[in-house]
């Protein structure tokens, strides 16, 4: 996975309500009203959610249909579990920053 | 199959341009670590981080994605804090999406400006957790699912 992916999957699966909308499509592809029901949110949080899932790859969502039925995408999600690579990644994407910051703050000393 | 947890551990080396105190700094101070935590792509908040450097102190930082304002939050305690050469945190499995892990963040005084930063994380994952990982089919992901939910 590539830094930007790892970073979208990161924050895809940051979230209680996403990782629980997996867990759902685990069992099956559904519908947003089915996916929506077991929380307390709104149609709208429900889609939301499911747009950020999409967009890291992790469900892919029909076409055709006005209902849209969500499923999980196994290829996406077989790399998202690859936990100690995303792991490293967030450490690598740290430390170039934390580079930069050191770099910058030597040059331009505080008072 | 059980649900046995196993650790995995990574090590990652850094040399930083920069004497221990500041990098000492950097990973403390939290207008500091607001500037580097978590990849490109991503802005810390200040309002949103709170640090309390000490053993069993806890630390918080949201991270907000520049591209879409998705949130994340990462959450630990600090287990040691021996300055400016050792810090110990743990982060708890219920913020994140392994089974929690720790890591030590080690910084070396190289003797001529330089800074050795060695972090050794030792994660822990479940056998549904690498199955689901390695199989993609439906049983696994059913095993996986149960254990997100």
């Amino acid at each position: 996975m590539t830094v930007d992916q790892l970073s979208t999957t990161f924050a895809a699966l940051a979230d209680p309500t996403r990782r629980a909308i997996m867990a759902r499509l685990a069992q099956g592809e559904a519908t947003v009203n089915e996916l929506a029901e077991p929380f307390p949110i709104t149609l709208q949080a429900v889609s939301k959610h499911l747009k950020v899932l999409e967009r890291a790859g992790l469900i892919a969502r029909g076409r055709s249909a006005q209902l849209r039925p969500s499923r999980l995408q196994g290829e996406a999600l077989k790399e998202a579990a690859d936990w100690l690579a995303a792991y490293r990644g967030f450490w690598e994407g740290s430390f170039d920053r934390l580079d930069e910051h050191l770099r910058d703050i030597q040059r331009r000393p505080r008072a | 199959m059980t649900d046995a947890v196993t650790a995995q551990e990574i090590t990652i080396t850094r040399v930083f341009e920069a004497p221990r105190e500041l990098v000492w700094k950097a990973w403390t101070e939290p207008e500091q670590l607001a500037r580097w935590w978590g990849p490109a792509g991503w802005t810390n908040p200040l309002e949103t981080i709170s640090m309390d450097v000490r053993p069993g102190g806890t630390f918080s930082v949201t991270s907000v994605s520049d591209t879409d304002g998705t949130e994340m939050t990462s959450q630990g305690v600090y287990r040691e804090v021996v300055e400016p050469e050792r810090l110990v945190f743990d982060e708890p499995a219920e913020n994140a999406w392994h089974e929690g892990a720790v890591s030590i963040a080690t910084f070396t005084d190289l003797g001529d400006g330089r800074t050795e930063l060695v972090l050794h994380a030792t994660i822990h994952t479940t056998d549904e957790m690498r199955a689901g990982a390695e199989a993609g089919m439906a049983g696994s992901l059913d095993r996986l699912a149960e254990h997100l939910s």
